[in-house]
């Protein structure tokens, strides 16, 4: 073994290649195509890994770890007995993917065949029995790492990539030197170059990490290199470990040569790693930013045109919210057994929808006979916003979970290291949409005119025959159904609650305040800029001072600048 | 221009302090003033058992209850406002264990009659229900409480009055009031065994540890108890990391960013006791972000089954919790305890139905009924001091397993359970503790040299 070691260790890419050649034809022959073993022997060896008897058990489990090359077909029964899926039913051994409920309350298992997955039929349907009546077999405690290393290395084969992937980074993670001859086939055989930079990383981690007895101080060398140039993250973090000083004697400091490669590559790796930090800081700045833009617009909308100060906007939000999750019901998406994505699609324009009559009923009932008394809207407002509240904990009782739907889920990965959650780029891409209809929509159309025509003279629109009552409440159901576009948007990065507008009240009039009453582009800059302060500010003074110093630059800002980024000007400043 | 300014000004001021300082979820201000607009009494979930619970109207209740046919005992949860979400579950298995004890008789010969107040989340108020519940109500006893302001808000009525409340949370320790009993965990009964079994090979052999947490009361001082404890176990400075966010922080960006970079060399864990609904958007981040439970697990100590019932649960499937119950313990009596609040849940039309689910907080409220239960009809009284006497020492078996009350200090012997989220909302049981764990009121790791202070309050002279 120590042999196959060195020489796997010293390779460079050529010697990789044949080293691979020649191990994969002498030992591993057959392994990644998934053997035609005897079905019965397969068989065999399942019943015995399952045995109720210790050594039967043991042995079972070692015959198999031993020639693994053999058995890749185990692979899907080894995954499932390692998750506690594996039942013996009489004396058969039985696969349950997934328990059910029937109507009483009980669990009922549905069966499938341990070996090949499909499913089990008894006289013509799906074979399923009470789980009572079935016996657990899950490995016992000392008997479950050495299912998960063997699982592991069966891994770095399996047909899925996203199951090498993640073997291969588990592996560099674990840093065990057996891990290596496994390392070395896959590598050779990996198409994938994703998968191979995870395994590259994972095989100069491992040597990198091993004992001076073990590994040759060159082949180290060439693995400090190697995760210097992959710009390694892991990597890094192993070398600050073995260059921090350590009382340990067994374990000298590197010197000379090692020193100065360790460092460069060190360097390399950090400098690197600043960079993606600081694109991410920028990323995330916009992303907040942009929530923020969307939680403000509908606000900006009617604070901004109609003078109204809307307390009750984040309850608004939260309609969107709620409506999202009702459709979530209605359509029956349920993670992670019946994604119908398509219900958020559905859940965009239903949450505009339900937010915008609520609101247009708001104004309709109340509003409009508080004109021209800031105070008096401001404290009915907030009332309504409370009775919302309250009927929503009523009808609901309780916080509410929506599921994203599944395209929603995850990250990108444009540059090694930056992740870009779909979610967040969803939002952003969202929010560049609302602005631009509702700049849109103001500027360029006979609606918008109007709009803008009962702002700027009430009086002489109304004479000149503008309905002025209507264009007040379609300006305050628009600004209403944008609050609910951004409470089903706020349902992918939290949850709903029923005072969840309350939390976001605050950061939309930070931002309407910020950047000036009336003006959509106010409204943007201030989000952004608000967004990207917070994220410069909290890396260094934690989110709890981040936020307070937000607060107090904006109070400061409000002394120097009084009417916001974008004031009012000519005529309107006088309105 | 200016005047309209100025008091938008003043209201976004006065939003912000409401929504950033004092202790956001725990003050729940908002709520207040629409039910303190009926009284605040709140009557439970229609029971048409032997024995109903009453509505407090304060004025029409007897002074002395326990000489008439029925003994009455105080429910003081918040029905409405922030924490409506968590209490109202243990004010329904607090009047579901009434309903059972009267149907079996009762305690010593009389039914038990429930007194519902509702503090609505408001810490001020729960000091008002409490006097009002042993002066006006004159109740035999108190189960209630969630957040620990409310129950430090509260402590000063119970030991004026030398009255007995049972608090049923797990809680951040450092207190031990005669007047009270604990049936929640204390710090040495979730937090060490949670940081123990990551530290140990079953668990993972983590070296690294972020605690990251909501910024109040139990964060500060249950992170202050794992410090202490990682500390001995000679973890260094450098592998610990600390962090807190305001109420119902919304944007984990880059707090799971550094979380990334820290957990790089693979050996870093997440202790987490962010509370309520910021857990949603931590862990949606969290698995957004790219990272699983085998990179970095989160043990969290605020999240139960009760909690992820209202969440989107995939993105937490495989981190881990600590409690002192599951509902998933595989025990006869666990069963039917589970099965009969469900049934107790849907014939009172309550909301969620037969979907409800049991949880530690849950189980620690109704044995402390039946607890209390057992030292009356020990002590043959009601008399609180008597009762107190009783509790002392007595075993009882739980819904969970035979459990027992401490023989001096107030809390409850408990196992400690480490659990796995499951997609289904419920956790796989991954560890336990050999028997019980002998609770701390006052945490050895913060007082090393056994310096504790005396317990506060007790009989009246």
């Amino acid at each position: 073994m120590p042999v196959i070691l060195r020489r796997a260790g010293r390779m460079d890419s050529r010697c990789e290649r044949l080293i691979g050649v020649a191990l994969g034809a002498l030992v591993f022959s057959g392994f990644a195509g998934l053997a035609r073993g005897d079905e019965a022997d397969l068989r065999e060896r399942i019943a015995r890994i399952a045995s109720a008897d210790k050594e039967i058990r043991q042995g079972g489990i070692e015959a198999v770890t031993e020639s693994r090359q053999a058995y890749g077909q185990l692979l899907p029964f080894l995954e499932a007995f390692q998750l506690g899926q594996i039942y013996r039913y009489g004396d058969r051994v039985v696969w349950c993917p997934a328990l059910e409920t029937d109507s009483g309350g009980n669990s009922i298992a549905p069966l499938s065949d341990p070996l090949t997955g499909d499913e089990l039929v008894h006289e013509g349907v799906r074979l399923r029995v009470a789980k009572k009546e079935l016996e657990g077999i899950s490995p016992r405690r000392r008997e479950r790492r050495v299912i998960q290393i063997l699982v592991r290395a069966m891994q770095l084969f399996a047909v899925e990539p996203e199951k090498r992937l993640a073997a291969a980074v588990k592996m560099g993670g674990l840093r065990k030197l057996d891990a290596l001859p496994d390392l070395v086939l896959a590598l050779e055989q990996e198409q994938d170059p994703k998968i191979r930079h995870a395994m590259r990383e994972s095989l100069s981690l491992i040597q990198l990490a091993a004992p001076a007895d073990k590994i040759a101080e060159e082949v180290r060398r060439e693995a400090a290199r190697t995760l210097g140039t992959l710009c390694s993250a892991r990597g890094g973090a192993l070398l600050k470990e073995l260059l921090a000083p350590r009382d340990d004697a067994s374990q000298p400091l590197p010197a000379g040569a090692a020193l100065a490669v360790y460092e460069e590559a060190l360097a390399q790796i950090e400098s690197y790693q600043l960079k993606v930090r600081l694109l991410a800081y920028v990323f995330s700045g916009l992303s907040l930013g942009s929530v923020l833009v969307l939680m403000a617009l509908g606000l900006s909308v009617i604070f901004g045109q109609m003078g109204v100060i809307n307390m009750a906007h984040g309850e608004l939000m939260m309609i969107g919210a709620y409506a999202t999750y009702e459709m979530q019901q209605l359509m029956g998406h349920s993670l992670p057994d019946h994604p119908v994505n398509a219900y958020y699609l559905c859940a965009l324009p239903a949450a505009f929808c339900a937010a915008a009559v609520v609101g247009w009923l708001m104004e309709w009932l109340v509003v409009r006979h508080l004109y021209g008394r800031p105070l008096d809207t401001l404290l009915a407002t907030w009332g309504i916003g409370l009775v919302l509240i309250q009927a929503v904990r009523v009808r609901y009782g309780d916080n509410v979970g929506v599921n994203s739907p599944t395209w929603l889920v995850g990250n990108t990965e444009p540059i090694q290291d930056l992740s870009l959650p779909f979610n967040r780029l969803f939002i952003l891409g969202l929010t560049a949409i609302c602005v631009l209809v509702v700049y849109g929509l103001m500027n360029f159309t006979r609606q918008g005119l109007l709009v803008r025509a009962t702002v700027q003279n009430r009086e002489t629109a109304a004479s000149l025959g503008v309905n002025t009552r209507r264009a007040d409440g379609f300006t305050f159901a628009l600004g209403a159904g944008l609050a609910g576009v951004a409470g089903c948007a706020l349902t992918l990065i939290g949850g709903g609650t029923p005072d969840m507008g309350q939390n976001y009240i605050v950061d939309s009039f930070l931002v309407v305040v910020t950047g000036g009453v009336g003006e959509l582009a106010g409204a943007v800059w201030a989000g952004f800029g608000l967004g990207i302060a917070n994220k410069v500010l909290e890396p260094t003074f934690q989110a709890i001072w981040g936020k307070v110093l937000i607060l107090v630059a904006v109070i400061i800002f409000i002394q120097w600048k009084p009417a916001g980024l974008f004031p009012p000007r000519g005529r309107l400043a006088d309105v | 221009m200016v005047l309209p300014c100025l008091a938008l000004f003043a209201a976004v001021v006065a939003v912000g302090c409401g929504g950033t300082s004092t202790t956001g979820s725990e003050s729940g201000g908002e709520a207040a003033p629409t039910t303190e607009g009926t009284g605040g009494a709140t009557t439970a979930p229609e029971s048409t058992s032997a024995a109903p619970a009453t509505e407090s109207g304060g004025s029409s209740s007897t002074a002395d209850a326990p000489s008439g046919e029925t003994v009455k005992v105080g429910v003081l949860h918040s029905l409405s406002g922030t924490m409506a979400i968590s209490e109202t579950s243990l004010r329904d298995v607090v009047l579901m264990a009434i309903e059972e004890i009267n149907a079996a008789g009762g305690v010593l010969g009389k039914q038990v009659e429930a007194v519902v107040v509702d503090p609505a989340s408001d810490w001020d108020l729960f000091a008002e229900k409490a006097q009002q519940l042993i002066t006006t109500d004159d109740v035999a006893v108190t189960f209630g409480c969630w957040t620990s302001v409310s129950r430090k808000s509260v402590l000063p009525v119970f030991e004026e009055q030398n009255a007995l409340l049972f608090y049923p949370v797990q809680y951040e320790g450092e207190e031990q009031s005669l007047n009270v009993f604990y049936t929640g965990a204390s710090p040495n009964q979730q937090l060490i065994p949670a940081a123990e079994y990551l530290m140990s090979e079953d668990g993972g052999e983590y070296k690294k540890f972020y605690l990251l947490g909501t910024d109040y009361v139990f964060p500060r001082t249950a992170n202050k108890v794992l410090k202490a404890f990682l500390k001995s176990k000679g973890v260094a400075d450098e592998n610990i990391i600390e962090e807190y966010t305001p109420f119902h922080h919304q944007d984990y960006q880059t707090i799971v960013g550094k979380i990334k970079a820290f957990a790089a060399s693979g050996d870093a864990c997440v202790l987490s006791t962010i509370n309520g609904d910021s857990n949603v958007p931590f862990y949606k981040e969290f698995a957004n972000q790219g990272l699983t439970s085998a990179d970095c697990p989160v043990m969290a100590f605020s999240v139960a089954e009760d909690e992820l019932r209202a969440m989107d649960v995939p993105p937490l499937v495989g981190h881990l919790a600590a409690w002192n119950y599951f509902q998933s313990i595989d025990l006869p009596s666990n069963q039917t305890f589970v099965a009969n609040f469900k049934k107790y849940c849907e014939a009172n039309n309550l909301p969620g139905g037969a979907a409800r689910v049991t949880d530690d907080p849950i189980e620690a409220a109704y044995f402390g009924v039946y607890v209390w239960k057992a030292a009356a009809e020990t002590a043959g009284s009601f008399a609180v001091d008597k009762v107190r006497e009783a509790v002392y020492g007595l075993e009882f078996d739980a819904p969970g397993g035979a459990k027992n009350m401490h023989a001096t200090n107030q809390h409850t012997h408990k196992p400690v359970y480490i659990g796995e989220i499951l997609a289904d909302g419920q956790f796989k049981i991954v560890y336990q503790t050999e028997g019980l764990v002998e609770p701390d009121s006052y945490s050895k790791f913060l007082h090393p040299e056994g310096d504790v202070p005396a317990p506060t309050g007790g009989p009246k002279e």
